[in-house]
């Protein structure tokens, strides 16, 4: 079982660089902040295998839950400063 | 006022207002959390001070300035501020009036009534709270002080105005 997660967060790893492509070359902000939100659902079901693959489950679920809501309020921080420049 | 500034100034969008309304009670119980198991799990107060930073933050953002400064004004936020750091040294010199090092938190079960090991946890979770009072307070102030460039949105007019006399 280990290995099969193994193999999922190293899947999802490529798929983070997938995404990294937009951010990086996308174009326009919107592709972005779009790429950058995904990247933060990705690093926490990283997180979680990461925690899975160590038995400690329990710490590292802490730990996601506060990477989600901090990745919940930059995506609202940005979504409000694009409002903002766009008047 | 122009780019960064007007983002905390007003909003109107009742789905972002509602999850916001929803949401902050229980991202600040889950900074208590962070703060109360900082010793068996990770975080600890300058954790916990992040997160309730980061839900005065949601706020300020999605109600605006003027509707969410009586629940946290920049003078509270140096109040808190200078409080947690009174927490954390108050405790640290209590340990050395008790004849013990700084922050020496073992000599505290002189006056706690209860063992050494238990009064090195109550000690440990005393400034932790400190840390978290110092940190969420100075999240917060860098935020604010960031948005508004130092100037209440409000007495901007004002300000224009008597420049302009």
């Amino acid at each position: 079982m280990d290995y099969f997660f193994a193999a999922v967060g190293l899947c999802l790893c490529m798929l983070v660089l997938l995404a990294l492509y937009r951010v990086v070359f996308g174009p326009g902000i919107f592709n972005r902040v779009a790429a950058i939100s995904a990247i933060g659902t990705k690093t926490l079901v990283i997180l979680l295998i990461f925690g899975l693959l160590y038995q400690r489950i329990d710490m590292f679920i802490d730990i996601s839950m506060v990477y989600a809501l901090l990745n919940f309020i930059g995506c609202v921080a940005a979504a409000k400063y694009l409002e903002s420049r766009q008047e | 006022m122009n780019g960064f500034a007007e983002m905390i100034i007003k909003t109107e969008d009742i789905i972002v207002k509602t999850i916001a309304r929803i949401l902050i009670p229980f991202i600040q119980l889950f900074s208590l959390y962070v703060i109360m198991h900082g010793h068996y799990s990770p975080g600890g107060g300058f954790q916990g001070g992040v997160i309730m930073g980061a839900s005065l933050v949601l706020l300020f953002l999605t109600h605006g300035y003027e509707e969410s400064k009586e629940r946290m004004s920049e003078k509270a936020a140096i109040l808190f501020s200078s409080t947690g750091v009174l927490i954390y040294s108050g405790i640290g010199l209590l340990c050395l009036l008790l004849l013990g090092n700084y922050l020496d938190y073992g000599r505290l079960s002189l006056i706690l009534n209860v063992d050494l090991a238990h009064a090195r946890s109550l000690g440990i979770l005393g400034v932790e709270i400190g840390v978290g009072f110092a940190v969420m307070a100075v999240m917060f102030s860098i935020f604010l002080d960031i948005s508004t460039g130092g100037i209440e949105p409000g007495e901007e007019k004002k300000n224009e105005k008597a420049s302009t006399r």
